[in-house]
């Protein structure tokens, strides 16, 4: 375009015509006016979390021809692929030609979430088949009915028909027609029960099942227990015949804040429902350090014990209602938990973990009875306690090595398990390496004015307008009022929102680097409440309990404490063999909030170290999934032995150097910007977008 | 015969250079300024890096006679502690490079009243000033906003400006032309977070002055020390935010211990009262000095001149053989 | 060059290649639960190599060169009292510790008439810090023209503390040696001169010998230490011959950078200083890289001051920072005023104090011995239990200062509120924030 005349200064700007696709609107507009106002004017409504300052990537829209006719001022949400496409972010870019622009449907702010009700496929790392892997077994028998010629007791009797028959008679699943197959040819593979023993209990029902059912039953028996391994097998429990097409386990993982349980059908492999909630312990102290106090106190632990066991059976019934069974028909449980939770399970006292020189009564708990601890699967069910490595490395740690898969590669791998206690493991192949520190429940939504669990009505991602403070949320939606067309009022904030909403606040500017709250920018939502400064995410009229959602000052130190003791941990975990965190090659992130929170916001808080995104993979609860392998495979249980073994444990309170990493982390999202490049760029921007 | 090649370190970082005080030309009324910072090794060691100029010895008076301070010192300046203008006079002559006017904690305290005592302060000599307030947060932003206003232009360093209140006293310097003394609790991220936060709010990084506190001789002096050292050891590797100049307060530290103040039912192994009390004022100080302070608040005479004897040999550059 | 853990453990059996070796892996023979563990605590010299059975020789060879100390170890004693110096590892005490305070010593003359009273009043001196007893650690004997075996007989004994012999004459030197036989003493010096009678005196004696090369020349003082460590000396210390602020400073730092850095053995010993009459350049001495410190003149307000300086420069800055537990006042308070309580770890009593202090509201702080540990860190390992918070104010008797019996108590530690009512009957227990900060504000509201 020519300017007539240079000596007249005179600017004439452009006008190109605007086609919106698939409406088909069309619009005249002025060179260099935006994308995202020029729909505005047509009524298009784009979703602008962010105020329209090209951060969160959501107003993305296709310019035909690859974007010729337009000029993007920032790029910063979109990959190369994207631009080839032509894809742009509406509020990013400006007018240059005549255009077509296509609008992707809007997503709807509400969105239905993995909660515990709905079941994801869990893959296991290998192919399951019972009769190798499975240590708990359901034999069909057909026992000859005694007869005057042939007195032998009927335990003996029981006994020969296990032995008698071809070790394969163990039974073997047949996934043709969905039943157990008693195969005659199939080759000793050494598990045949040869020696049987019962508890007195389970003898005391052997007469009349053998009578009542004439001589056919199902036995259920547990072989090679890894604490006698060359032992005999042990009957667990005589079924009637024809119930065979299920048996049950449950793999538990105890957190400090929440309990996670996986109901599991032992024949097949498959996890059949998933159950969670928080610990009933919560109420006797929201950390390990005051539930061993308060554990240390008159009958505190038996209180403690039946607090958690109180909450295992809850889940258990949950699950089973939801196959349709009896908790009673699980004859195997495999339990993962830091080393408080196992103690306090198992009622042993936790006192010495917490005092020098912090040692356990026991890392490594022998099997108990279910009946023993009140647990109400089948009360001659074994309770496997998975082994720790230390005081505040629990099994949850040597069981999520074992479930991550840590350990299988020689890339240097730096695994992290957010909880109530961070724990991370750094190594590969040749070495690991954990520490503990504690982080606090707020990333599981406790201990937070407004937290909450990750389930219906939890706010979990947030986006700030850059102008107006005003924020834009997500809730995970209840089904039933999504089915009828209606949003699902907000009840709190779980982990994954106070991450987004934390960071989301930092880089708009409504706090600090040090998490004060800004007041000269004069928005309403910031002001002082009951307690303190705070921010308001929600106005009462948009919560299921009519009041403001909000998060205080208070919240905000204690997210920054949570996220700074993580990143404190690992830095120091690094340091002490001397390794660079961008060495790192893989980072794992295990945790009840692992698979829902955002790697950039994690990163732009300084709870993640700002490494490639694709260096990160969440791994979801991988105490739980270690705990469903060891339930499942003899051999991921032994793994998970050795994993404890073998890792070395450091203590960071034997020096002060987790302190130093600690102060250096308390700022947003670190004291060391440079550590944060990719932060550092967003700030930069932000400033310039101040500017313009 | 072998050769020893003198080990040199590579420096790529500089300390900031700060001016203190302003002169008519500049907006202010200062017969002199005086720079600090600049230095591109560790103290003194000419051998490797620059040392621009020695470290500034500011000497401290008190709006009123101190009620609080040990015999031994106000014996040392005699009847000018009743007068602030005379003070600050006997502390130029003292050997003073720059005056930190402390305003003690009394009822007649107000921002009128502080605006009197500074006009005094300002009118009795011609070097620049710090003007810390009697270190409480609300009286300290009401006195200090009084006298930036007052002295607008001057170019003082205003303190004590930390985490809880610097918004106040960063705003006051910017709005009136001076500088902060920003004051973290003797830990190397702490002074890097409140230098972050306070330049966040525009005041200039060349307008920051960083006190990373220090505790007397006996006292915790060896965890300013390290936190000095460190913060100098990370300016000199490029570090942005640890690269302001370093004011510390040994002289009100020192005597504030014990050791300094009590001259009587202490233990014989003490030794002479004001040669114990006067080392541990300059012990105190020559320790941070070598660990990078720019800026050193001193109390006694005595140890103003035992300091400065030790910096003009530090800045002799004798060191320098090869 | 020191390894890291990690470089550690790669040579030891839990990774060894060769699966004879590699059976032994996390054997915990040694003592500690991993290799890796092991490996670590070797890295920090607090495991020895000899402890790992099946660590195989070429491993054991890179190791134990590894280990060898960059500034050779000297020490120096009389009737037991022994002084070691060198073993050093970092330039700054922040990267790990100094490890070994560089020895005081005064300097008295041969052809002074009370050596033997200042030698008596050296030995004596003895000043109580923090629960530490310091001492200085003895009597530099000069040869000034007297009578020199004489004068060393008469410090030694007067003075239980070791000796350093300032002697060039190699005849009285030897004189001295014998007059100081029964101790070790520190020879000083060789030079250019006369290296040869003072090396053969020193290996005869068995004592360490001081080099001095003339203002500062480093190239001659570690050709000087060369030669007399080939005459058969091998505990040696370095004079570089330079006693001013500036030149002290810049010579003492090449010398403990060619050792620690350079890996520059003919300097990789401790160096001796002399601060004449100043006790400021005896505290640059002690701060940067003297062993050996020579003062003057001996006056308790002199060094008091200088050896709590030492104790302070040689902390471990790797232990937390503490506070001395007891009663701290604020503002000047009265009986009346708030009692309030929090840990010994230096951080957290500054964060309280100065809150308060600044809040200007006058107030008792009461600091209980939780082992240097934060509140939070300190209840967690229970160090800063009901039991201990109890036992301090009785122990303080802080009761006696006060009209009430109302004591404030972090609201970290809420939880104590129970026992602590127990522990001290008839006392009201409040719980306080959990923030430093909020504390004025705490502290305005319940107290008015």
């Amino acid at each position: 375009m020519a300017l007539p005349g240079n000596s007249t200064r005179r600017i004439i700007i452009a006008e190109h015509s605007v086609r919106f696709e698939p409406s088909g609107q069309t619009v005249q507009a002025r060179t260099g006016a935006l994308i995202s106002e020029i729909a505005r004017q047509v009524g298009l409504d784009l979703n602008m979390p962010c105020g329209g300052q090209g951060r969160c990537g959501r107003c993305a829209v296709i310019v035909q021809d690859g974007g010729a006719g337009i000029r993007r001022r920032s790029t910063l949400r979109l990959t190369s692929e994207d631009l080839v496409a032509g894809y742009a972010l509406a509020c990013q870019t400006v007018l240059e030609g005549d255009v077509v622009v296509t609008v992707p449907v809007q997503e709807k702010i509400e969105r239905r979430l993995v909660t515990d009700k709905t079941a994801t496929p869990i893959v296991l790392p290998f192919t399951y088949d019972p009769l190798q892997h499975q240590s708990v077994r359901l034999l069909p028998l057909t026992l000859d009915p005694p007869s005057m010629v042939d007195q032998t007791d009927d335990w003996s009797r029981l006994k020969r028909a296990m032995a008698s028959a071809p070790s394969s008679s163990l039974g073997q699943w047949d996934s043709g027609n969905g039943t157990w197959m008693k195969q005659e040819s199939a080759a000793d593979d050494g598990t045949g029960v040869v020696d049987l023993m019962a508890d007195l209990s389970t003898l005391r029902r052997v007469g009349t099942m053998l009578r009542q059912h004439n001589w056919a039953v199902n036995a259920v028996v547990e072989i090679d227990i890894w604490d006698r391994p060359d032992g005999p097998a042990r009957l667990i429990d005589l079924l009637p015949p024809g119930r065979t097409e299920h048996l049950w386990g449950a793999a538990v993982d105890i957190g400090t804040t929440t309990v996670s349980l996986y109901l599991v059908d032992l024949l097949t492999g498959e996890v059949a429902t998933k159950a969670a909630e928080y610990n009933g312990q919560i109420k006797r102290g929201e950390d390990v350090i005051s539930r061993i106090i308060y554990a240390s106190k008159n009958d505190g632990l038996g209180e403690l014990q039946s607090l958690v066991v109180g909450t295992i059976n809850e889940l258990l019934e949950r699950a089973a209602r939801r196959a349709k069974i009896s908790p009673s028909e699980i004859y195997k449980m495999v339990v993962a938990g830091n080393s408080t939770m196992i103690h306090l399970l198992l009622g042993l006292p936790p006192s010495s973990i917490r005092l020098e020189p912090f040692v356990t009564t026991i890392n490594h708990p022998p099997p108990a009875l279910a009946s023993d601890l009140g647990i109400n699967i089948f009360p001659q069910a074994n309770v496997d306690c998975l082994p720790g490595v230390a005081s505040y490395v629990g099994a949850d740690i040597s069981a999520g090595v074992i479930g991550s898969q840590m350990c299988d590669s020689s890339a240097l791998t730096l695994f992290l398990d957010v909880g109530t206690n961070g724990e991370m493991v750094l190594g590969d192949c040749d070495w690991l390496i954990s520490c503990a520190c504690s982080a606090g429940p707020a990333f599981e939504g406790a201990g937070v004015r407004d937290g909450m669990r990750a389930t219906v009505g939890a706010i979990e991602e947030v986006w700030i307008n850059g102008e107006t403070y005003e924020p834009t949320y997500r809730v995970i939606s209840n089904p039933k009022l999504e089915a009828q067309g209606q949003p699902t009022p907000s009840r709190g904030i779980c982990g994954s929102g106070l991450i987004s909403l934390l960071s989301e606040m930092f880089i708009t500017g409504v706090i600090d680097k040090a998490g004060n709250l800004n007041f000269d920018l004069g928005s309403s939502r910031i002001r002082r409440g009951e307690h303190g400064p705070e921010y308001v995410v929600a106005w009462a009229d948009q919560t299921e309990q009519g009041h403001d959602i909000v998060i205080t000052k208070v919240d905000i130190d204690n997210l920054i404490r949570a996220k700074g003791a993580i990143y404190a941990g690992f830095t120091v975990l690094a340091q002490s063999v001397g390794i660079d965190l961008s060495m790192v090659e893989r980072v794992l992130i295990g945790g009840s909030f692992g698979q829902y929170i955002n790697i950039e916001k994690a990163v732009q808080i300084g709870l993640l170290p700002d490494l490639p995104w694709e260096k990160f993979h969440f791994l979801g609860n991988t105490a739980l999934q270690g705990a469903l392998l060891a339930l499942l495979n003899r051999e991921y249980r032994q793994q998970i032995g050795e994993a404890a073994q073998g890792m070395t444990y450091l203590e960071l309170s034997a020096d002060n150097s987790f302190y130093e990493a600690f102060t250096s982390a308390l700022f947003l999202p670190h004291t060391e910007l440079a550590q944060f490049p990719s932060v550092a760029e967003v700030l930069a921007d932000r400033d310039m977008q101040s500017v313009r | 015969m072998p050769t020893i090649e003198v080990p040199k370190e590579k420096w790529n970082g500089k300390v900031r250079e700060i001016t203190l005080g302003a002169t008519a030309a500049e907006g202010g009324t200062r017969a002199k300024t005086v720079t600090v910072g600049g230095e591109t090794t560790l103290p003194f060691l000419h051998f490797e890096g620059e040392i621009p100029r020695p470290p500034a010895i500011a000497i401290e008076v008190q709006d009123r006679k101190p009620v609080d301070w040990s015999p031994v010192l106000l014996e040392a300046w005699g009847d000018v502690t009743e007068d602030v203008a005379a003070w600050t006079k006997a502390a130029a002559e003292a050997g003073a490079d720059v005056i930190l006017l402390k305003f003690s904690l009394h009822d007649e305290l107000s921002p009128d009243y502080a605006r009197q005592v500074l006009r005094h302060v300002l009118d009795a000599t011609g070097l620049p000033l710090i003007v810390f307030g009697p270190g409480q947060a609300d009286l300290d932003n009401d006195v200090l906003v009084a006298v930036a206003e007052e002295g607008k232009g001057e170019n003082f360093v205003l303190g004590v400006c930390e985490d809880k209140n610097y918004r106040t006293i960063v705003a006051a310097a910017l709005a009136h032309g001076h500088l902060v003394n920003a004051r973290t609790a003797m830990d190397v991220n702490l002074a890097k977070q409140l230098n972050i936060l306070i330049s966040d709010m525009g005041l200039p990084l060349e307008r920051i002055v960083m006190d990373p506190t220090t505790g007397a001789l006996g006292y915790g002096m060896e965890y300013g020390y390290s936190v000095m050292e460190r913060l100098r050891l990370a300016a000199l590797q490029g570090d942005g935010m640890t690269q302001q100049p370093m004011l510390v307060t040994p002289g009100e530290e020192a005597w504030r211990a014990k050791e300094a103040r009590a001259g009587e039912g202490v233990p014989q192994a003490w030794g002479d009262w004001a040669e114990r009390a006067i080392n541990w004022e300059t012990l105190t100080a020559s320790t941070l000095v070598e660990s990078g302070a720019d800026i050193v608040v001193l109390r006694h005479p005595e140890s103003v001149k035992r300091v400065r004897g030790m910096i003009d040999v530090l800045m002799s550059k004798s060191g320098v053989t090869s | 060059m020191a390894l890291s853990g990690l470089e550690i453990y790669k040579l030891l059996p839990g990774s060894s290649k060769n699966p004879e070796v590699k059976k032994h892996a996390n054997c915990k023979e040694c003592g500690f639960p991993t290799c890796l563990a092991f490996a670590m605590k070797l890295g920090q010299k607090q495991a020895v190599l000899a402890q790992c059975p099946y660590v195989e020789e070429e491993s054991k060879a890179k190791l134990e060169a590894s280990a060898a100390p960059p500034i050779r170890l000297i020490t120096i004693s009389a009737n037991g009292r022994k002084l070691e110096v060198g073993n050093e590892t970092v330039l700054f005490r922040h990267e790990k510790t100094f490890y070994h305070e560089p020895g005081l010593f005064v300097r008295v003359k041969d052809t002074q008439a009370d050596a033997a009273e200042v030698a008596k009043a050296v030995g004596e001196y003895m000043v109580d810090y923090v629960g530490m007893n310091l001492t200085m650690n003895g009597v530099a004997v000069e040869a000034a023209g007297g009578d020199f075996a004489a004068t060393v007989a008469a410090v030694k004994s007067a003075c239980p503390l070791p000796l350093v012999l300032l002697v060039e004459d190699p005849a009285a030197a030897e004189a001295g040696l014998t007059a100081a036989q029964g101790t070790q003493s520190l020879l000083w010096a060789a030079t250019p001169d006369n290296w040869e009678a003072m090396a053969k005196l020193a290996a005869q004696y068995k004592v360490p010998l001081a080099v001095r090369a003339a203002g500062g020349d480093l190239d001659a003082l570690a050709a000087l230490a060369e030669q007399v460590k080939g005459a058969g000396v091998e505990d040696i210390v370095l004079d570089p011959g330079v006693r001013d602020y500036d030149s002290s400073l810049a010579a003492f730092t090449q010398l403990r950078r060619l050792a620690l850095k350079h890996n520059e053995r003919n300097v990789g010993y401790p160096i001796i200083a002399f601060a004449g009459d100043d006790p400021v350049l005896a505290g640059q001495h002690i701060a940067k890289y003297a062993g050996f410190v020579v003062l003057d003149r001996f006056s308790s307000g002199t060094v008091y001051p200088l050896l709590v300086m030492r104790a302070n420069i040689f902390t471990d800055p790797q232990k937390p920072i503490q506070v001395k537990p007891g009663i701290y006042e604020i503002n000047n308070p009265k009986p009346g005023d708030p009692l309030m309580v929090t840990t010994n770890f230096s951080i957290t009593y500054f964060s309280v104090a100065n809150e308060i202090e600044s809040s200007g509201i006058p107030g008792w702080l009461l600091v209980a011995d939780a082992e240097g540990m934060s509140v939070l860190t300190a209840w967690a390992a229970g160090k800063f239990d009901a039991e201990r918070i109890a036992k301090s104010v009785k122990t303080t008797g802080v009761a006696e200062k006060l009209s009430h019996q109302r004591i404030v108590i972090p609201g970290h530690v809420a939880v104590l509120m129970g026992e602590l009512e127990e522990e001290l009957p008839g006392w009201e227990i409040n719980v306080g924030p959990r923030e430093a900060v909020d504390l004025p504000n705490f502290l305005k509201m319940q107290w008015g």
